[in-house]
């Protein structure tokens, strides 16, 4: 079928994350790994839609899966709601504020993009912080209702089918005149502009889309960890998704999903958690020098995504 | 509701700077309309103006009767204004066939929220505007030359890509920035050739050019801008004959209007 041939990255994800989660299947601490990995994967994949594609650096998406995480997790436990029920609003909070950030600062230069998502995140840090009786201030929240209790293959296999629809949306997207746009945008704005797009209109769509990806990889944080607090997610994990982005390739789908898999699986060989900044810099400086492009690069052509 | 693309008045300050001082230029349906000047005369304060690009201080542009006077430039394209730049801005690892397709645009009806859903109708449109793009590119001979990258064409192929890229969404005008600098003759022939099957089409054509064989070559009338206003307005060989023009822009040495088109 035409409509699969042109979307091979979400059939390639499924049959990897299907082979990759029989193996995992056999070893509670690898499948433990494995579902780290996916939510990884998702922010990841949030950073390769705004950076690799629309071109805007944005640090801040570990904070929008922080959002999700939250929102699902006050819900669920302050108010009694079922995760289910969570879902959409921990998908549609992040992506509203997505969509207005993007508003405000796709008119800035690269720089400063990076620096303001930065701030902002720092910010979403302080008032998770500060509002105790919402978000339990540094003590967090525990007590958050896991989905598939003691079946981590069910969730396992929740996660994949998610990261896997994100996969397609991001990939109908680049199929689409919208797809073709962010790249025009990319690489230069007066060209899109005269084109016909408005930009500023395509790129907050285009954000607030991956923002929501992120609020769904923080929905899955929430409900598999059971507890949260405001260093679970946030800045730390937009730095190192930026990095599992670039190591992967950023101009293609599935390049951060791919560097999430290699990032997550060497940092278990590693012998203690501290080496981990030295191994995050090293391997950074190894695929700038080695593969540019990100590993995906070397073997795929750009444009074939 | 009359016809055409008027400006008129059109006054641009740029601090101290006047830019344009009341110059005006019209535009009809299938015909080319040159516009030149010497470097700093407005020609190109004139074309971001109409275009949208800059807001002029003053004045009034119309667009078939209806006001575009500071619409936001990607309004102005989707109102049936098209443009081109000095120097092409392509990427060059496109090819000509996905250059063009981004053309097409503003011919997408499918929201962002039906793409990434790949709805049906998503998919239906996307099949239409590549028959679209296949069409813009037979109208100016580009069909061969489809899967190239532009990367691997030749300046004279980029520019009429450009061309294609512009009218692709269904434009009713098309501005050219000095689309025969840096061409070789055989290259202008043929960029001239396609902006006449363009304009034969009915779409009206406004022509920023420095190379004026090649202006009076193609165009029918000819606006003549000096320090931001007009200086002469009329055909081409009445303009090659205006001792005002040949003073001002052609300067003393009367070898440029020899130069073959």
């Amino acid at each position: 079928m035409t409509y699969w041939r042109a979307r091979s990255n979400t059939l390639v994800l499924l049959a990897c994350a299907t082979l990759a989660g029989a193996v995992a299947a056999r070893d509670p601490a690898w499948l433990d790994i494995a579902i780290a990995i996916v939510i990884n994967a998702l922010v990841a994949l949030s950073v390769g839609l705004t950076f690799g594609q629309a071109g805007i650096l944005s640090a801040a998406q570990g904070s929008f899966a922080a959002i999700g995480a939250y929102t699902t997790a006050i819900l669920t436990v302050r108010l009694g709601w079922s995760p289910w029920l969570a879902l959409p609003v921990a998908i549609a909070l992040p992506a509203g504020l997505g969509h207005g950030l993007a508003r405000l600062v796709t008119r800035l230069a690269p720089l400063a993009v990076a620096l303001a998502t930065l701030t902002l995140s720092a910010i979403i840090e302080i008032v998770l912080r500060s509002w105790d009786n919402l978000t339990g201030g540094y003590v967090g929240l525990a007590g958050i209702p896991s989905v598939f209790a003691g079946q981590p293959i069910a969730f396992y296999g929740l996660a994949v089918g998610m990261l896997a629809l994100a996969v397609l949306a991001y990939e109908n997207l680049m199929l689409s005149r919208f797809g073709r746009g962010l790249t025009t945008i990319r690489g230069d704005r007066a060209r899109a502009i005269a084109d016909g797009i408005a930009v500023p209109g395509l790129l907050s769509a285009a954000f607030a889309l991956a923002a929501a990806m992120a609020g769904a990889g923080g929905w899955l944080y929430a409900h598999y960890f059971s507890y949260l607090s405001p260093g679970s997610l946030g800045t730390e994990l937009s730095i190192s998704v930026l990095l599992m982005m670039v190591v992967g390739g950023a101009r293609h789908i599935l390049g951060p999903v791919a560097g999430a898999v290699i990032l997550g699986v060497l940092a278990q060989l590693l012998p203690a958690q501290e080496v981990q900044g030295l191994f995050y810099g090293g391997a950074l400086i190894v695929i700038l020098l080695v593969a540019r492009n990100g590993l995906l690069g070397l073997v795929r052509r750009e444009g074939t995504l | 509701m009359s016809q055409g693309l008027v400006a008129r008045d059109v006054v641009m300050r740029f601090g101290g700077v006047l830019a344009l001082d009341g110059a005006a230029i019209e535009v009809v349906p299938g015909r080319i309309v040159g516009l030149i000047g010497r470097n700093g005369s407005g020609k190109s304060t004139m074309f971001n103006c109409i275009t949208g690009f800059v807001r002029p201080t003053e004045g009034r542009i119309d667009l078939d009767g209806a006001p575009i006077t500071g619409l936001p430039p990607h309004r102005v394209v989707r109102a049936g204004i098209a443009r081109t730049f000095q120097t092409p801005r392509v990427d060059l690892r496109a090819t000509v066939r996905e250059a063009v397709l981004c053309g097409c645009y503003p011919l997408g009806r499918c929201g962002f929220v039906s793409a990434f859903l790949g709805l049906t109708s998503a998919v239906r449109e996307e099949i239409r505007l590549r028959e679209q793009a296949d069409g813009v590119l037979r109208q100016v001979n580009l069909a061969p030359l489809g899967d190239q990258q532009i990367g691997k064409l030749a300046m004279g192929q980029v520019r009429l890509v450009e061309v294609a890229r512009g009218i692709a969404a269904g434009a009713r005008y098309l501005l050219l920035d000095e689309p025969a600098a840096g061409l070789t003759q055989s290259e202008r022939n043929m960029l001239a050739d396609a902006i006449r099957v363009v304009a034969k089409s009915g779409v009206g054509v406004l022509l920023v050019e420095h190379n004026f064989a090649f202006v009076r070559a193609l165009c029918e009338t000819i606006t003549v801008l000096e320090a931001g206003r007009v200086l002469a307005v009329g055909t081409a060989d009445e303009i090659a004959a205006d001792h005002r023009v040949i003073e001002s822009y052609l300067g003393s040495e009367p070898a440029a209007l020899v130069e073959p088109a």
